[in-house]
């Protein structure tokens, strides 16, 4: 391995953990100096509940209607997000515990998982660039993000069997894109994760108030299934 | 399909009217005089609306303006969308965008520094505030389902209250909200009822009761102390349909309940709600809390009404600053009390007709009701259906978000209105019940613009119908 990638892997990768640590943390105070409102009724619910609903949310395909009706999206979305963890974890287990590449049964896995998050990036840069709605509401940044990690992912499969003897340029391209990544996330559309916690935290405390999550437990269904229900 | 090239739509370009305004300030009204009022004063409104919006944007709206993916799952949520689903425009993501957009270039980071990278924008002058002004008032009732659809969590239905109340303080307003909101301010309601009106409108009520029953025992009670209940109610049943209060008062009655309505405070209903006036929010929400310490009652019940509802048990102890010290409820809730206990008996075969049920907004979306107008109407109906999809996930009837007041967008709502229009068609019913006045003539309009045969009742009225009146009550 060249000295330039050693450090690449190492010193460059903490350097712009640091920087992304650093800008999350103004992101908090920054989030933090906007003030809330006191609920001043009796609760018809539970806060705590509402708030866990809500932030389990991502993992209840049925609990919305949008996604619901279009579970092929949400697999899509558990794809990506599968191929995001893996590349973020490729890049800790290369330099830390190169071992794990060894096993030809996790790079495969990796390299798949990867692969296939891969597609469904490219499926979405074509869903946006040929939705009207989704054209004309994108900005700039949500055409570069997409494309990075589209390439990122690229890299990534490539990189994961960790052989730089037999060429450095995967790696190179993986780490360079990763140390660009973290420098670049907290200022583009891809820092939502930041606020995810947030946005589902305030709207599930304030219906969880009112009880109008989560859904009561008579489990009644609101949408018809069949012709004879919807006639 | 012909694809719509994006842009704005119609009602986009619509112009501020300040016509009403005017006259309001040459007739020297008292909420414009003193302020609470704010009217249309030509000049630097962008840069108000810019301090606006960084001293009033809250925690919760901070990260709903932060962060939308664009991901576009919202769109199919909006019956806006349902309805021209080739115009970008009408989707809750690009609504929203709208303020979003000056929020990032003007308090986000990335926006500041990068404006066209993110597609931030600003506004700079009062065509770009009335345009926006269009933009929240006339292409969304703020019904909250595309907040239920959104994976983020964005509650867009709060950022177009929160836009709308920015305008309102700058009186760049459609003309039916400044007059709404001046008759609620000045008079306590928003039909601008007079207090001869109200007392002699609820005696009618109340006679047309003693000669129904047959017993002078009946009575509309008027400022009683110390009664279990208070009861408020909506300015439309006054106006327009006094019947449900003596569809009401004929429930209280038979049950023995010991109730009064105040001779102020009895407008339950709140306009700050959709104009995103806290402050007006406020004032009407006070006044019904203080009619209830004043009269010294136990429960303050509220007629059927979907905003009024969410305005006087939810949104308004916090827009008062007033913390609750009494339960608020539905009448809903308080019938279904009563056909629980069995303090009222009643007789489904009198609502034969079939029957199906309209969630308002406010009261599903916003609020915690769903279940409870199903379990009075299976009491009180022989043949109650749902309509599809439902509760939380039912579509508005179109009225929503103050929409009925505003004229200037009428022809885009009822175009919008299909999709309820197929779904009210779809039950096959003759009746659609829905606890909500707005409701009401949002449905009546869809109804008669989409030639349904059907006809709008409310839970009081089917409870009323099917009512059994025991002997002792009647003469």
């Amino acid at each position: 391995m060249s000295e330039f990638l050693r450090i690449l892997e190492n010193e460059v990768q903490i350097a712009a953990l640091v920087f992304l640590a650093l800008v999350y943390a103004g992101r908090l105070i920054w989030i933090f100096r906007f003030k809330t409102r006191k609920d001043r009724t009796f609760a018809a619910g539970s806060e705590g509940a509402g708030a866990g609903y809500s932030l389990m949310n991502i993992a209840m395909p049925g609990a919305m209607e949008s996604t619901r009706k279009r579970p092929g999206f949400y697999v899509q979305f558990i794809i990506f997000h599968a191929g995001v963890a893996a590349a973020i974890a490729g890049t800790f287990i290369i330099p830390y515990a190169p071992g794990v590449f060894e096993v030809r049964g996790i790079v495969l896995l990796f390299q798949a998982v990867i692969a296939a998050a891969l597609v469904v990036g490219l499926l979405r840069l074509v869903r946006r660039l040929t939705n009207p709605v989704l054209r004309e509401i994108s900005s700039p940044d949500d055409y570069f993000s997409l494309v990075l990690l589209i390439v990122w992912f690229a890299a990534g499969a490539l990189a994961v069997p960790n052989r730089p003897e037999k060429g450095e340029w995967p790696l190179i391209l993986y780490f360079g894109l990763t140390a660009f990544f973290l420098v670049y996330v907290p200022f583009s559309k891809i820092c939502h994760y930041l606020y995810y916690p947030f946005s589902r935290f305030y709207l599930g405390r304030s219906l969880g108030h009112r009880g109008a999550i989560p859904p009561s437990s008579t489990g009644k269904r609101t949408t018809a299934r069949t012709a004879k229900e919807r006639a | 399909m012909k694809r719509r090239k994006a842009g704005p739509s119609g009602v986009v370009e619509a112009p501020l009217d300040v016509r009403t305004q005017a006259l309001a300030k040459e007739e020297e009204r008292p909420s414009v005089k003193d302020g609470r009022l704010k009217t249309y004063e030509p000049g630097d409104n962008a840069a108000r609306f810019l301090d606006l919006l960084g001293r009033r944007v809250s925690r919760s709206l901070a990260v709903s303006l932060t962060a939308c993916v664009h991901c576009g799952l919202c769109a199919e949520s909006c019956h806006y969308f349902l309805a021209r689903p080739d115009d970008p425009t009408m989707t809750p993501v690009w609504k929203a965008d709208q303020v979003r957009k000056i929020f990032k270039r003007h308090i986000d980071w990335t926006g500041r520094i990068a404006p066209w990278w993110v597609k931030a924008g600003t506004v700079r002058n009062d065509e770009d505030l009335n345009r926006l002004k269009n933009i929240v008032f006339g292409t969304c009732s703020a019904c909250r389902r595309c907040t239920y659809n959104c994976p983020m969590g964005v509650d867009t239905g709060l950022l177009v209250r929160f836009t709308r109340g920015l305008l309102t303080e700058l009186g760049i307003v459609p003309e039916g909200v400044f007059n709404v909101s001046r008759d609620q301010w000045e008079t306590g309601n928003q039909m601008a009822v007079t207090e001869q009106d109200y007392l002699e409108t609820l005696e009618w009520m109340r006679d047309e009761l003693r000669t129904e029953l047959g017993t002078d025992a009946v009575d509309i009670p008027v400022d009683k102390k110390g009664c279990d209940v208070l009861y408020t109610i909506n300015p439309r049943e006054i106006k327009f349909d006094p019947r449900s209060i003596a569809h009401a008062a004929k429930i209280f009655h038979v049950a023995g309940e010991s109730w009064t309505l105040p001779k102020w405070g009895w407008d339950q209903t709140n306009f700050g709600l959709f104009s995103g006036d806290d402050k007006l929010g406020a004032f009407v929400a006070r006044n019904v809390y203080e009619a209830a310490e004043r009269l010294r009652v136990k429960r303050i019940v509220i007629s059927e009404c979907g905003h009024g509802y969410r305005s006087t048990r939810w949104e308004g102890y916090t827009w008062a600053g007033y913390d609750q010290k009494l339960p608020t409820e539905s009448v809903v809730v308080t019938l279904k009390r009563y056909l629980e206990t069995g303090r009222i008996s009643v007789d489904p075969s009198r609502n034969a007709e079939a029957v199906t049920f309209h969630d308002s907004c406010n009261i599903a979306r916003s609020g915690d009701l769903v279940e409870e107008p199903r379990e009075v109407l299976r009491r009180v109906c022989a043949d109650f259906r749902e309509m599809f999809p439902n509760r939380r996930e039912n579509f508005c009837c179109t009225g929503g978000g103050g929409l009925l007041s505003m004229a200037e967008y009428r022809p885009l709502r009822l175009e919008v209105a299909k999709i309820k229009a197929d779904q009210l068609r779809a039950t096959g019913a003759k009746l659609v019940c829905t606890m909500c006045h707005n409701c009401i003539d949002g449905l009546a309009d869809v109804i008669k613009h989409y030639k349904l045969p059907m006809r709008v009742v409310q839970v009081l009225e089917l409870v009323s119908n099917a009512l059994v009146v025991p002997a002792k009550s009647e003469k």
